[in-house]
């Protein structure tokens, strides 16, 4: 079966391949014929592969290795692989609580209505930063992190709601006014300061 | 016409060629690639082929030549 990547592909061949004959003979344009053809060539079918481009590229966007391209982000990606499962990322993903291929973005994606939009938009901002601006350093988020990224998987989970200390202080998980990352809690995230000192976990094929 | 159809031709082939490279790798560098070198050849190869249809000069000319 065809990929949609190779779908796509094709699709830039064929764009190309009508474009090609108005480049040699651009007087064709000028019949009727012609010009339904160019019309074709010229907006349907490249507007049509600008689209599916960009929706390909949006939704790879979301991988773990796209997040990883840029080197200022090495360390956050190394300190998945710390041998210490007391580190939260860590935990999450050696142990596949999250989807490995699309990590960073399972756990740092807004839930709410039109959370996607907004995850996008900072993400554009942070490769704008990256590439023209001045990356923060060290690298911080923008806001707190958010609980509701926590709860969207863990609310209604048995091991989370039978621990007596979650049960008591559900109502402020819920309102953000405690950090599941608070001290004493689930603390140790990313802690890039302190990868010099960490053994490091290799996964086998 | 023939310069304005020449010229949207030569700006969406280049556009259509660097999304094609640009879909090769999964980066941020190729994600921008896609976004500006190919974006810009795009909108603009798009903007003077409408331009082209819009100007008359293609109607007028076939207006002519029919019998």
């Amino acid at each position: 079966m065809v990929s949609p990547q190779s779908l796509l592909f094709i699709l830039i061949g064929a764009s190309i391949a009508l474009i090609l004959p108005f480049l040699v003979r651009p007087g064709i344009a000028v019949s009727r014929e012609g010009k339904i053809l160019a019309f074709a060539a010229f907006f349907i079918l490249p507007v049509l592969a600008a689209s599916i481009g960009a929706s390909e590229h949006f939704e790879r966007s979301k991988q773990t290795r796209f997040c990883l391209s840029c080197h200022i982000m090495a360390p956050w990606g190394k300190s998945l692989y710390v041998d210490d499962l007391s580190h939260l990322p860590a935990a999450h993903f050696q142990n596949h609580r999250i989807p490995v291929d699309v990590a960073c973005y399972t756990c740092h994606s807004d839930y709410a209505m039109y959370g996607t939009l907004s995850t996008k938009l900072e993400g554009l901002h942070h490769v704008y930063v990256n590439y023209f601006g001045t990356p923060m350093n060290p690298i911080r988020l923008y806001h707190p992190y958010d609980n509701a990224a926590c709860l969207h998987c863990h609310l209604g989970a048995r091991s989370f709601e039978s621990d007596p200390l979650h049960v008591a202080i559900m109502a402020d998980l819920k309102g953000n006014k405690l950090s599941c990352l608070s001290s004493g809690c689930h603390d140790k995230a990313h802690d890039v300061a302190a990868l010099d000192q960490q053994k490091f976990w290799t996964p086998t094929d | 016409m023939e310069r304005p159809v020449r010229i949207a031709a030569v700006m969406l082939i280049l556009a259509l060629i660097v999304e094609g490279l640009s879909l090769c790798w999964n980066t941020a560098a190729s994600f921008l690639s896609f976004m500006i070198f190919g974006g810009i050849p795009f909108v603009g190869g798009v903007l003077i082929y409408v331009y082209s249809v819009f100007s008359g000069q293609p109607a007028s000319r076939s207006t002519k030549l029919r019998p």
